[in-house]
């Protein structure tokens, strides 16, 4: 079987870990802004055992109160460390480990979108995501030793990758094969709740007659479900793989206006950056002085680390792109543009119409 | 025969393959595992339902009487300093089952248990009793009832 032969080369291919920094970066403000909640009862003297709390297993370990406050304060100091890349691997362990602690020690605390952000952290942990864009690193380069560049073994990442994809198709086929949910009873009751604080707000009666009717929820509901099958799909089809980023986005945006999910519409966010191709070779962007805002743009804006920018004579914008060969002018300002993160929504779909005027290309493509 | 030689690995070679198909079963035995009830553990089944719920709580005293716990309770306790989180904070208006219906009462009975256990200065209760009102995704109510553990 070839798929599964090409699993098991891939388990022990180096790849290059920097596009991960980024989430990195990212969490240790949500591990805050999750234990922010916790810390501000600690500080009242409130701990999990002085209320309810259940744990899931008689065996698991119960902390103290105090012991469980000093564990608290220890997550947001080592998530705070973990950030800024100061003892990296060590910080983003020891955080993984208290905020997986904190999620099972009561059933009371478990929630799926603190989950999340729990896989996402001990993805994080046995990554090199600290050798750049962090204090080890910078203090390495003073002392004379850089680090080696943040490459390792790729089975860490098809494991998070493979949690995260499972993630939209374990909520999407719970859905689906529920007939309350693909049916559109679940969503319209769900928006039924909301219907009066709608209208208080302003909203035209006639307009939350028609997102409260069954008709309407009667589609809705399947657009939900198979919006969450296509993106874990797509997210592990390489030919897919940037429609299914581009569509999560708005969904997790959706997500957030309509729902309480805490911490996760940033972690899920945040996480898309696993998606991105970890190849050693980096893209040559060779930019002209007269665009030379560009180029600096560019080097600002690369946060996972795809290009090697130089500048040269003349003004025109030339990317060597290991999958599309030489590209010049706006098709290149279109491929560089869909490559970096914070423009990558609004340029994949005009870069998606230069790669069709232009003609086809490899299967992989869209995967990088 | 063949006179091939087949390469040795290291063990750290089978070791990450180990890991690998580990882990996926783990992953998905635990969303399979969320079918059959609470608790959800990384079962990823987010909005399960739209089903609702209420509960009206007793303490049940030596008499048999049932004494709403929102009236006085032996040593000054009151449900919500006790119980929070997932809605079970304010049983007694209608809400949301956070992650469905068996989550909700698989937790409302542990808290039960947890304020019987756990209330010391309360020398009358015998046990806590919660009448529970729920409609599942919009369906008929329905009353269950659940008894705390028997204080001693």
């Amino acid at each position: 079987m070839s798929w599964l032969r090409r699993i098991n080369d891939a388990i022990d291919e180096i790849v290059d870990y920097r596009a991960l920094v980024p989430l990195r970066i990212a969490a240790g403000p949500l591990v805050l802004l999750h234990l922010r909640p916790l810390l501000e009862l600690a500080a009242d003297g409130v701990t999990y055992r002085d209320r309810f709390w259940m744990p899931f297993v008689s065996w698991f370990p119960a902390v103290s109160g105090d012991v469980y406050v000093v564990l608290l304060w220890a997550a947001a100091f080592f998530a705070v460390l973990m950030s800024i890349g100061l003892f990296t691997r060590v910080a983003t362990a020891t955080t993984a480990a208290i905020v997986g602690y904190n999620l099972f020690v009561s059933q009371v605390h478990y929630h799926h979108n603190r989950t999340f952000l729990f896989v996402l952290l001990i993805g994080l942990a046995v990554v090199p995501v600290g050798r750049v864009f962090s204090l080890d690193a910078l203090l390495a380069r003073r002392r004379g030793k850089p680090l080696p560049p943040p490459t390792a073994r790729r089975w860490p990442l098809m494991l998070l990758r493979f949690q995260v994809a499972a993630v939209y198709f374990a909520s999407g086929f719970s859905k689906l094969v529920d007939p309350d949910w693909f049916g559109g009873t679940v969503t319209r009751i769900r928006v039924e709740w909301y219907s009066a604080d709608a209208v208080a707000a302003g909203v035209p009666e006639r307009w939350v007659d028609l997102f409260g009717s069954s008709g309407f929820h009667a589609g809705f509901a399947k657009v939900v479900v198979l919006t969450e099958l296509f993106i874990a799909i797509g997210l592990l089809t390489p030919r897919l793989r940037a429609t299914a980023i581009w569509v999560a986005i708005p969904f997790h945006v959706a997500i957030q206006i309509s729902a309480s999910v805490q911490v996760f519409t940033f972690a899920a966010l945040t996480a898309l950056v696993i998606w991105v191709a970890p190849t050693l070779e980096r893209r040559r962007l060779v930019i002209g002085q007269r665009r030379r805002w560009f180029a600096v743009a560019v080097r600002w804006l690369d946060w996972t680390g795809r290009f090697a920018v130089e500048t040269a004579g003349g003004g025109d914008v030339e990317m060597h792109d290991p999958v599309r060969g030489r590209l010049v002018g706006g098709s290149a300002v279109a491929r560089t543009l869909s490559l970096l993160p914070l423009s990558f929504w609004l340029a994949a779909p005009v870069d998606a119409a230069t790669r069709r005027a232009v003609g086809p290309t490899s299967a992989s493509d869209s995967a990088r | 025969m063949s006179g091939v030689a087949v390469p040795e690995r290291p063990a750290s070679y089978w070791l990450r393959r180990f890991v690998v198909v580990t882990f996926v079963v783990l992953s998905v035995t635990a969303i399979v595992r969320g079918y059959f009830g609470p608790p959800p553990v990384f079962a990823w089944r987010m909005f399960p339902e739209a089903s609702v719920w209420q509960a009206e709580i007793y303490r049940v005293d030596d008499a048999g009487d049932r004494i709403d716990v929102r009236d006085s309770w032996p040593g000054g306790y009151t449900w919500p300093t006790l119980v929070q989180g997932k809605g079970l904070g304010n049983p007694f208006d209608e809400s949301g089952a956070v992650y469905g219906v068996d989550s909700t009462l698989h937790l409302l009975q542990g808290s039960l248990d947890w304020v019987a256990a756990n209330t010391p200065d309360d020398h009358e209760t015998v046990r806590l009793e919660a009448v529970v009102t729920y409609r599942h995704n919009g369906r008929q109510p329905v009353v269950v009832v659940l008894h705390s553990e028997e204080r001693s």
